[in-house]
């Protein structure tokens, strides 16, 4: 499953760009961007459901095994195809791609298991929950919600 | 021998990038990349598996015939102007992709602009929806 975010919650801090590149050898695939002095937060890839990454991929290194949009780093050309074609620029090439692999092989991603502020999660349901009981807490006490 | 068709070749890289005896050598200044296929000897045929284009095939060796050279000139990100890719590149982007994704919400079109400029897009987007969330008052 993906990893989700709550950017009210981000702290600006990169932990989880470090626990990325800790995990990847040193590449990591998360930018925490600020924007202005309003709000940080992780930009990285959403393994969207129709993702136009494997549709430019053309030897099938980019494919989708089940929720994930996997990679399969032999089958890797380094042709950059993959870069283009992503809306949100978070597949990286250097030589060859290297993008969100969802920490394959661990319990959970480390951005998600290191994370200060409990900013990320795989729990989809998290932040629907999260937004409800501020509703609920606004809608009883009043202010912000 | 390497025969290269130029008006298919996309520009990538794939087949320098494959190729075990670097027979196939790129250079990139700041507005052009240019890709040079020396002539080689090799029965191999890893670069012409590997070109997303097929403009590559392999001929018998001729001393005669010029070393094939291509040169692109780098798109410039519509925004930070940055140099990012060749327009043969992004061209195959806009062909494999439905028209309906091709611009975002805002009527963007993103395949012009460069990576960097698009993760600045998503991270104001996400921040401009959460302040929206925040400072709406309860009812």
């Amino acid at each position: 499953m993906p990893v989700y975010i709550d950017i009210s919650r981000c702290i600006g801090c990169r932990s989880c760009e470090v626990a990325c590149q800790r995990v990847h050898g040193g590449s990591g695939h998360i930018n925490v961007h600020f924007v202005g002095d309003s709000a940080s937060i992780p930009i990285f890839c959403h393994h969207c459901e129709e993702a136009n990454c494997t549709v430019a991929c053309f030897t099938g290194a980019l494919h989708k095994e089940g929720e994930r949009t996997a990679f399969d780093v032999d089958k890797c050309t380094g042709c950059g195809l993959c870069k283009l074609a992503c809306p949100f620029g978070v597949v990286w090439t250097n030589k060859i791609a290297h993008k969100c692999d969802l920490c394959e092989g661990r319990d959970a991603p480390a951005c998600v298991t290191t994370c200060p502020a409990n900013a990320l999660s795989t729990d989809f349901e998290l932040a629907s929950r999260r937004a409800r009981s501020r509703a609920a807490r606004a809608a009883a006490y009043g202010g912000r919600r | 021998m390497i025969k290269v068709d130029v008006g298919l070749c996309l520009g990538c890289l794939s087949c320098s990038n494959v190729c075990p005896s670097q027979n196939i050598t790129r250079t990139e200044t700041g507005e052009m990349r240019s890709i040079h296929w020396k002539r080689c000897k090799e029965e191999c045929d890893l670069c012409v598996e590997f070109c997303p284009a097929k403009a590559l095939t392999l001929v018998p060796f001729d001393e005669t015939v010029p070393e094939p050279d291509v040169s692109f000139e780098l798109v410039a990100c519509k925004i930070c102007g940055s140099r990012y890719a060749t327009e043969p590149m992004l061209k195959r982007i806009e062909s494999a992709l439905p028209a309906n994704m091709q611009k975002d919400s805002e009527g963007l079109e993103w395949i012009r602009v460069c990576p960097a400029c698009r993760r600045n897009i998503e991270a104001e987007r996400a921040t401009k929806q959460m302040v929206l969330g925040r400072s709406r008052k309860s009812p």
